[in-house]
This record gives structure tokens, C-alpha cells and sequence, in this order.
């Protein structure tokens, strides 16, 4: 188990290494950050431009930088914005919570509103119920989440005025975009509900319960769901994962102060500490997830131990 | 709730007041605006940026020792009087006296000499600011309330760029205190407005100096969101939570849903952006100048002002606009005339069907109209352009300044202090970042002659006359000065657009 285990995480440091190794470089290609600070200035001459390269470091050679860079991963320095100087740390320390939040957020309103959708589907089995949810489901995979994003503020903000159209403040703030992601989600997720519940649905302790004269809700909710419960969460966690990805432009559509904003800004400014920091970041949310999915499906099983 | 506390407390204050008898309303009138920004610039020391949106938040924070308001005249700021000296090699300043900063440090010649140390010295070198202020060679105290700038050369746009941007005076003590870090995300300046709350990425929020020396202003509280979206800026405004988003947010495809709201209003004014095709002068069928020529005749710029602008812009004949100091309003710009255009080109011996490449930034939604529009109006002169979008910052900082572009690229253009010099310079003279095609020994003369001489009628000449040559030379298809835009909510009285981003909120009120 010990071997299995350093094996793994070995496997996750190299992830790591790559990951950060592609980001630093790539980034690197797309341009000069200090002829993006200077570019609303009248005549710059090369001479400020080296003096502004100076100052943010980006003189020294690339794995000079790019081991600067490691180093602070371990205390927690991600270095400073080009743009003002602020502390990555600060920027990332405001954004992340405001981002995991939402993620959370998200797959809440999906989980609420699959299950019992996946479960009536299951139920209902090619019926037009069935067929109905289907359907829904499909269409709600097909809207371009800004598009829906701002059909909910041109109806909940600016027609009736319930909700605040942007922001992250209060309560009210997190329903739009949480709706918005949560949809998209759902999409995939009554499916999966629906065949994780059908395959339970075959088995005989369900016969068994019916048989026991169960109310049906019972037997649904509390011996069928439970036992398809398993492989639900799996995925659900996973999707936690691809969430934080697919958040960007959500965020930037409700204004939302977190790890998709603040990325999107920094592309845009060249800013290469927060770029990097960013992505390091959610790279190593995403490696975590599986490494501990990896760690707990070796606990369980020891074929994968011994692999 | 401290905002809704001090609502309540205007209105009984109102009430008692229109109870008692109906005196005239009170100078101070309490309230909130608040203002949707399209960029955070992360640090608010004034050495640390160019951006527009950097200056329209600290203009309210900060002054100078000019200043330069919505009418752009320039008037006295920190400094009550200058004079120039030694053949505009020194200028003497007054300074006000009785001025406090925000956490009330005295504000004296101590504190210029620092401001200007500061930008010129180490800490200034990193940031981009320094380079506007070259000219300055050191300043010089000759008592509290005197002093000395010693120039290495004249330069007639400083008393400008004394009012904006890096020259914004800063307090010495609380910088050596608290040192610079905390100064960018705390600043303190002797302006109008004094910074509550800075969150980054979220917003800021300033609350009225009753001390400032130009008296309090008429609103209680700022509060800045930093919203890049423009449509979601203008959901806000539509819901009532921004009661103004400033520019560059609004594009003109958004107008019309401002204008259909009964609550709202668009307010624009004269920006100082202007927008050309500037063309490859170097090779190809444009290092022709009779295809150049044929090229501005070919295109009905008025049209596009009309139907793709909504009128939200001005022709212009060189490039820069009406507000700009060099601008010739006698000038007028090259006639749609697509007869004449094809004559020239016959002439140039081009053969109907030639591709040109029109190079222009990818996210700008209005301009990308306009180039289809362009490009349309040059094939019915018999030529077809082909519009190849590029990311903004690979277009500005790799593609331009390389040389790269096809025969025609966008530039849209505008330096804050509206002098043509500082277009002109950058745009025309050889060996520029922005002029990677075109050498002219004859123009340079021209551009550096009037960077040392201080009498604005002579330099207003030469400058003119800068803009008849590129005209003459056609550099470029000037095509419009475009409007800065501000959607404003009608609870906002007394406001002015300002042509420069520079918006200061000393006179407005909200009901």
C-alpha cells in the first residue's frame, strides 16, 4: 500500500511539474508585458522599455524565473500583478473562496434539480414523462450558458427587478450564475441519474422492498437512491473538477470577483504572475481530486493496489 | 446601512428644512453615486500606470499643480501662479497655501520636491509613467510655498501634463511610512474625494473631503464597481444599482437600449480618440502615393458616422480631432469621390480586382463594422480588402511596431493631454514604435522643431502644418473622432461629460 501510494503522488508531482513548465513558457510566448504597460504612452524609448523588463524580472533567463516561480509555490509567494503590484496571494486569497463558492453553488442546484427529475425519468421508463425529460434535458445542453446568462438578468434584474444582474453580495447574488452553471450540468446529470436508477431498479432487494408493500417513495428515495448513491457522488465530485474550468465565462457575464475574472483580465493585461498562479492553482485543485479518488479506489480495491 | 442611516437623516433634514420655511437647498447634500468602471489598475499610485481608468477614479483623489477640467482650459491647481524663466528652461511656482492631505499632512514645496524625486528616481523608473515627464531635471525648493522646476529642455505640454496622471502630488510622510505597498492599495492625495475602501478585482469606494481647498463637494459618497462586461454594465444601470457607467464601456450597438429606457440617458461628448487606417508606406501598391489618395477618396466616411456610429463621432481631416491642440478647423477632409478614386488608381496602374489587407483589432465590435463597411466601398472602386482580426495586445505590441501589417491596419489613438505633438511624434517620426514603415527627414525636422519652442501660437503653426504635410503625403484614411460615451441615470443632476476620462465629481448631486 506504502509503495502504491508514493508511486502516486510521485506520479502527481510530475503532473505537476508539466503542468507549470507549460504554463510559464506558454505564456511567455504571447508577448512583452512592458510594451503592454506602456501602451497608451506617447514615446517610449528601449531604454524605458529595459528598465520596465528589469524591474519585473523578466530579463533573467527563463528557468531563472520559471525556478523563482517553483520556489514560491512552496511559501505561498506567487509573486506580484504586473498590473499595480498587488500580491498574487491577495488577488488569489479574495478570488478562490468567491469561486469555490460558486462552483458549490452550481452543484447544488444540479443536484436538486437532476435527482428528482433522473428518478421520474427512471420511473417512467419510455413514457412521455420520460421522453419529456429527455428532451428538457437535451435543450438545456444546448444553450450557450452566456446566452442564458443573460436572458435570466434581462428577465430576473432588469423586467422584474428581483435579483441583482452582477456582483457577488448577499444571498440573492449567487442564484443567477449558480442557475446558469447548474442547468448546463443538469443536463449530463439526469441522464447519469436516470441510468444509475434503472440499473438499481432491475435488483431484487427493489422487488423485495415493493414487495413489503413500501410506500413507492419510500422504496425510491431511501433502498434506490442510496444504492446508485456511490458512482453518483464519484461524478458529481469529479464535475466539481471541470466546473472551476468551465466558469469563466459565467464569471465574466455576472461580473463574478473570482479565479475566471480574474484570469481573463490577466490574458488580457499579460500579466504573467496571476496567469500562472491561476492556472497552478486550479491544475492542482484538479490533481488533488484524482489523487485522492486514485488513493480511495485502492483502499477499496486492492487490484488497483497491486496494479 | 450606514448609506440608508444617512439617507434617512438627508430626508429629515429636508423635511424639517421645507417645514420650517422654504429656504434655499443646503450646499451639502447627502448622497451616494455610484459608477461602473470598466478596469481595476490595481495600484493607485500615480507613478504606476497610464491607465484612463486609473485616472477617472483619481481625479477625484488626487490633484496637481495645474488642473484641467471638463472645459480643458488649464487652470491653477496646487499652484496658484507660474512663470516661466530662462527661456522656458525654469518655471517658478506659487503654491496654495493651507492645504491638507486626506490624513492631514500639510501639503508644501517639501511635498512637490518628493513627488517628483520619486517619479524620476528609483521607484519611478519601474513604471511607465516617467518617460511623459523626461523634461524635468530636477526641482528645486526656494521656501515653503516656492518652487523651481530647472527643465533640461522647454517643454510646452508640461504645464499640461502637470494635471494629470504621474504629477499628481503625493504625501512624503505617509509614503516613508508606510511605505509603497501600502500606498498603491491606500492612497492619499489632497483631492476632493479621500478612499475609503479599496477592494481589487470588486471596487472602491471614496468619501467627500470636507477640507479640500476647493471647497467640500456636493456628494457624500463615490462608490466605483469595477464591471468589464458592457452588457452587464448596462444591466446594472438599467436595474438602478450603477447610476453611471463611464467610458470606454458603451459601445454603440447599446445605445439605443439606454435611450429606450425612460430612466436613463446617453450623455457624449467629444473624446480624444480618433480612428485611421494607417497605411504600409513602404511596400506594395500603398507606397503609392496616388493609391493612398485613392484610397481616402474611396471611402464615404461621413456614411459610416451616420449609419454604423449613430452619429456618435466627427470627421476628421488629420489625425486628430476638433479638441486637439493643432488641429486646423479650416482643414477639411478629402470628398467621397469613388470616380476620381478610380481614376488615380488607373493612373498607378492598379489592376482592378488587387487584394488588400485591412488589419484590425479582433474585440472591437463597432470598428469591425466599420472595416466591413471599408471594404465594401473599395470594391465598388474594383478593389477587394480582406479584414484580418488579431487579438488587440498581438496587434498593438507585435504586429505594428514589427512591421507586419497588411497594406492598411487600424489605429485608434488618443493621448489625454490633446496635443497634436503627442500623436504626431509617435505616429510620424522616424524610428517610433508606431511608425514602422514610413521615414520622412523633412517631417522629422518638422516634429522636433516644435518640441522646444514654449510660444503656442508659433508651435499651434508648425503643428498645423505637421497635419497639412501628412494630409498632403495621405499617411492614413482619417476616419472619425470618436465620442466618449456615458450612460447616466436620470437621478443624476448637474453632471458634465469630460472629453478625457479625467471625471471629476466635485458638482454633481443625485436625488
Amino acid at each position: 500500500m506504502a509503495g502504491f501510494l508514493i508511486k502516486r503522488f510521485l506520479q502527481a508531482i510530475f503532473v505537476v511539474i508539466v503542468v507549470t513548465l507549460i504554463v510559464a513558457f506558454a505564456i511567455r510566448l504571447t508577448g512583452d508585458p512592458a510594451l503592454m504597460l506602456t501602451q497608451g504612452a506617447g514615446s517610449v524609448t528601449e531604454a524605458d522599455l529595459v528598465r520596465i523588463r528589469e524591474a519585473l524580472g523578466l530579463n533573467q533567463p527563463f528557468l531563472v524565473q520559471y525556478f523563482g516561480f517553483i520556489k514560491g509555490l512552496f511559501t505561498l509567494d506567487f509573486g506580484r500583478s504586473f498590473l499595480g503590484g498587488t500580491k498574487v496571494s491577495t488577488l488569489l486569497a479574495a478570488a478562490l473562496p468567491a469561486t469555490l463558492l460558486l462552483a458549490f453553488s452550481s452543484l447544488i442546484v444540479s443536484i436538486a434539480i437532476s435527482i428528482p427529475l433522473g428518478i421520474k425519468a427512471a420511473t417512467s421508463r419510455g413514457k412521455w414523462a420520460d421522453q419529456a425529460i429527455r428532451i428538457l434535458s437535451l435543450v438545456g445542453l444546448s444553450f450557450p450558458n452566456f446566452w442564458l446568462a443573460l436572458m435570466l438578468v434581462l428577465l430576473f434584474a432588469i423586467t422584474l427587478k428581483w435579483l441583482p444582474p452582477s456582483g457577488m453580495n448577499g444571498f440573492e447574488s449567487f442564484i443567477m450564475p449558480a442557475v446558469t452553471m447548474g442547468i448546463i450540468l443538469t443536463a449530463t446529470n439526469v441522464r447519469l441519474v436516470r441510468t444509475a436508477m434503472l440499473e438499481t431498479l432491475n435488483s431484487q432487494y427493489i422487488m423485495v422492498a415493493r414487495a413489503k408493500g413500501l410506500s413507492e417513495n419510500v422504496v425510491l428515495y431511501k433502498h434506490a437512491l442510496r444504492n446508485c448513491a456511490i458512482p453518483l457522488i464519484t461524478y458529481f465530485g469529479l464535475q466539481f473538477g471541470g466546473l472551476l474550468g468551465g466558469i469563466v465565462v459565467v464569471e465574466r457575464v455576472f461580473n463574478w470577483p473570482g479565479l475566471g475574472t480574474l484570469a481573463f483580465d490577466a490574458v488580457g493585461a499579460r500579466d504573467y504572475p496571476v496567469l500562472q498562479a491561476v492556472i497552478t492553482v486550479l491544475s492542482l485543485m484538479i490533481i488533488g481530486v484524482n489523487l485522492l479518488v486514485d488513493i480511495a479506489y485502492g483502499l477499496v480495491d486492492p487490484r488497483i493496489r497491486t496494479e | 446601512m450606514i448609506r440608508t442611516r444617512r439617507g434617512i437623516h438627508a430626508a429629515f433634514l429636508a423635511l424639517g428644512l421645507a417645514g420650517t420655511a422654504l429656504l434655499a437647498a443646503p450646499a451639502w447634500a447627502a448622497g451616494t453615486l455610484t459608477i461602473s468602471s470598466p478596469q481595476d489598475p490595481g495600484s493607485w499610485d500615480p507613478i504606476d500606470t497610464f491607465l484612463v481608468n486609473w485616472a477617472s477614479v483619481a481625479t477625484n483623489i488626487y490633484d496637481g499643480l495645474t488642473y484641467r477640467g471638463a472645459d480643458l482650459k488649464l487652470v491653477p491647481g496646487l499652484a496658484t501662479a507660474w512663470e516661466e524663466l530662462d527661456e522656458g528652461k525654469r518655471i517658478r511656482f506659487t503654491l496654495r497655501e493651507g492645504v491638507k492631505f486626506h490624513d492631514g499632512e500639510p501639503f508644501n514645496a517639501e511635498a512637490v520636491k518628493f513627488t517628483f524625486d520619486r517619479l524620476l528616481g528609483e521607484e519611478g523608473k519601474k513604471g511607465p509613467q516617467r518617460s511623459n515627464y523626461a523634461a524635468i531635471d530636477k526641482v528645486e525648493i526656494i521656501d515653503a510655498k516656492t518652487v523651481d522646476f530647472h527643465l533640461k529642455a522647454p517643454d510646452p505640454v508640461l504645464l499640461t501634463k502637470l494635471a494629470g496622471y504621474g504629477a499628481m502630488i503625493v504625501p512624503p510622510k505617509y509614503i516613508q511610512e508606510k511605505g509603497d505597498d501600502y500606498f498603491n492599495a491606500h492612497p492619499v492625495g489632497t483631492g476632493p474625494f479621500k478612499v475609503v475602501a479599496y477592494e481589487p478585482k470588486i471596487g472602491i469606494k471614496l468619501e467627500a473631503f470636507a477640507d479640500h481647498w476647493g471647497g467640500a463637494p456636493k456628494l457624500s459618497n463615490l462608490e466605483y464597481r469595477f464591471i468589464a462586461e458592457p452588457a452587464t454594465a448596462v444591466a446594472e444601470l438599467q436595474a438602478g444599482r450603477v447610476d453611471l457607467v463611464i467610458p470606454p464601456t458603451i459601445p454603440v450597438g447599446m445605445i439605443p437600449t439606454i435611450q429606450a429606457d425612460p430612466k436613463l440617458e446617453v450623455v457624449s461628448t467629444a473624446g480624444p480618440t480618433v480612428y485611421a487606417l494607417r497605411f504600409n508606406t513602404k511596400s506594395g501598391p500603398t507606397a503609392d502615393e496616388r493609391v493612398r489618395k485613392a484610397l481616402i477618396l474611396g471611402v464615404d466616411r461621413d456614411a459610416i458616422i451616420q449609419t454604423i456610429l449613430g452619429g456618435q463621432a466627427a470627421p476628421i481631416a488629420s489625425f486628430q480631432g476638433a479638441l486637439s491642440f493643432g488641429n486646423d478647423p479650416d482643414m477639411k477632409p478629402l470628398p467621397y469621390d469613388p470616380e476620381k478614386a478610380k481614376a488615380l488608381l488607373k493612373e498607378a496602374g492598379i489592376a482592378a480586382g488587387t487584394t488588400l489587407q485591412i488589419d484590425v483589432r479582433g474585440n472591437d465590435s463597432t470598428f469591425n463594422e466599420v472595416s466591413q463597411a471599408i471594404a465594401s466601398y473599395l470594391q465598388v472602386i474594383g478593389l477587394n480588402a480582406t479584414i484580418k482580426p488579431y487579438e488587440t495586445n498581438v496587434l498593438l505590441n507585435d504586429i505594428i511596431p514589427a512591421g507586419k501589417t497588411g497594406a492598411m491596419f487600424e489605429q485608434a489613438w488618443g493621448g489625454w493631454t490633446l496635443d497634436y505633438d503627442n500623436t504626431a511624434y509617435s505616429m510620424y517620426h522616424s524610428g517610433e514604435k508606431w511608425n514602422p514603415y514610413d521615414s520622412d527627414p523633412k517631417l522629422d525636422a518638422l516634429l522636433e522643431s516644435q518640441r522646444s519652442i514654449t510660444d503656442r501660437a508659433k508651435r499651434e503653426e508648425i503643428l498645423k502644418s505637421i497635419a497639412h504635410y501628412t494630409a498632403d503625403r495621405a499617411l492614413e484614411i482619417p476616419l472619425y473622432n470618436y465620442n466618449a460615451i456615458f450612460g447616466v441615470s436620470k437621478r443624476v443632476k448637474n453632471f458634465t461629460p469630460v472629453p478625457d476620462s479625467r471625471l471629476r465629481l466635485t458638482d454633481v448631486t443625485v436625488e
